[in-house]
């Protein structure tokens, strides 16, 4: 489209354009500044009519923020930890039998669950490619630990003791562990065998 | 051991400003994904859900568009306007192709079943009957509210219309486009 978007422009933002007219305007939105503030404006009036419609509320988990599908914080994290589940999980309903390994692997599926679906916080281990996602109120925490060759424990030092919370197993070279919890722990410490390898600080 | 930065509560931290959001939110930021379903979830679902008239229709479409919008290097940017009109008309746009594409294939049903079935798609009517929306729509001259109401609640295209009204398309293109700028002034949408 060379001509102005001139009365499309309301057309489009009421969503009335076949699909060959939009992309014509698409097209053209794409280097004409006058046409973009033009359907800026037809926008605002369409959303100003919505606005003005009898609200509807959502169900109260829609408000939760979703995490950004393309986000650059934690992505290659949450990959990481879900290439665990798509290795593991298929040759494992498959081939398992032992209810404690299904217990796992429900507790894996569920951690990405909380991780991709609630607001979190995350801390890196010193020491250690490692990080843990954690809910902001401790109801949660999932531990993902890249290139690990060997079962990390992961600890909770607390009040002059000290804690052991779980073993991440690794699944090829990534090890994961989740922890569904009631309390905020604000240090976690990984061990591999009797060594310390990492530490986390944790803020809540 | 170094001091960690600390990362101060969400509730905390001042609220970005309209502009500082827009900005972000073209740049691919992630907390501006956060912030923009955060702040226009409630308007956008409420879009969806009167185009749909179903609520996990309504929650399916808002998360589609979302995302499609922010996985598309170009589909916003700055010089497109508001972030907030930008996201609640893709948001419009996406349920009325839902729509569509749903009325396509009951048609297609019925036609094979060869008996047509109650649809109830929008069951919304009897309460937007009473809302803002119809009370500034009447303040329209009706030449003009008429095109706009099938467009806006029936979700016909400019020759559907035009058919139906039985005026030239460009006469119904001409309305449409002033009726929506003087309904806009009256419901106070920004300039």
């Amino acid at each position: 489209m060379t001509d102005h978007l001139g009365e499309l422009a309301a057309l489009y933002a009421l969503g009335m354009l076949d699909p060959a007219e939009q992309r014509a305007a698409d097209g053209h939105l794409a280097h004409c500044d006058a046409c973009r503030r033009l359907l800026a404006q037809a926008e605002s009036d369409v959303t100003a009519m919505a606005a003005a419609q009898a609200p509807v509320d959502p169900p109260l988990r829609f408000l939760v923020p979703k995490p950004a599908p393309a986000g650059r914080r934690n992505s290659a994290w949450l990959a990481a930890a879900a290439a665990v589940l798509i290795a593991v999980l298929p040759a494992g309903y498959l081939l398992q039998v032992n209810l404690s390994m299904h217990q796992d692997m429900a507790a894996d599926a569920q951690a990405i669950a909380r991780v991709a679906t609630s607001p979190h916080r995350t801390a890196t281990f010193v020491g250690a490619d490692a990080r843990v996602m954690y809910a902001p109120d401790g109801s949660w925490y999932c531990i993902v630990i890249r290139g690990a060759s060997a079962p990390l424990h992961v600890l909770w030092p607390h009040d002059g003791t000290t804690t052991m919370l779980g073993t991440a197993v690794p699944h090829g070279d990534i090890a994961l562990l989740y922890l569904p919890k009631s309390h905020r722990m604000e240090q976690l410490t990984l061990m591999q065998g009797d060594r310390e390898v990492g530490q986390a600080q944790l803020v809540f | 051991m170094s001091a960690l930065p600390v990362e101060r509560p969400r509730s905390m931290r001042p609220a970005p400003g309209d502009e500082a959001l827009a900005a972000a939110f073209a740049a691919k930021e992630r907390w501006a994904f956060d912030e923009a379903y955060a702040r226009f979830g409630r308007l956008l679902y409420s879009t969806a859900y009167h185009v749909l008239g179903n609520a996990e229709d309504a929650q399916d479409c808002v998360h589609d568009a979302l995302t499609r919008v922010w996985r598309s290097p170009e589909s916003y940017t700055r010089s497109r306007g508001a972030i907030r009109s930008f996201l609640t008309v893709c948001v419009r746009n996406e349920a009325i192709t839902r729509l569509r594409a749903k009325t396509r294939r009951r048609k297609l049903e019925e036609r094979v079943a060869a008996e047509p079935q109650e649809y109830d798609e929008l069951g919304a009517d009897d309460v937007i009957e009473h809302d803002r929306l119809r009370a500034a729509l009447r303040t329209l001259p009706p030449e003009q509210r008429r095109p706009l109401e099938l467009a806006y609640f029936e979700y016909k295209t400019h020759v559907e219309i035009a058919r139906e009204l039985s005026e030239p398309l460009g006469t119904i293109k001409s309305r449409i486009a002033l009726g929506l700028r003087k309904l806009g002034a009256v419901l106070g949408a920004s300039e």
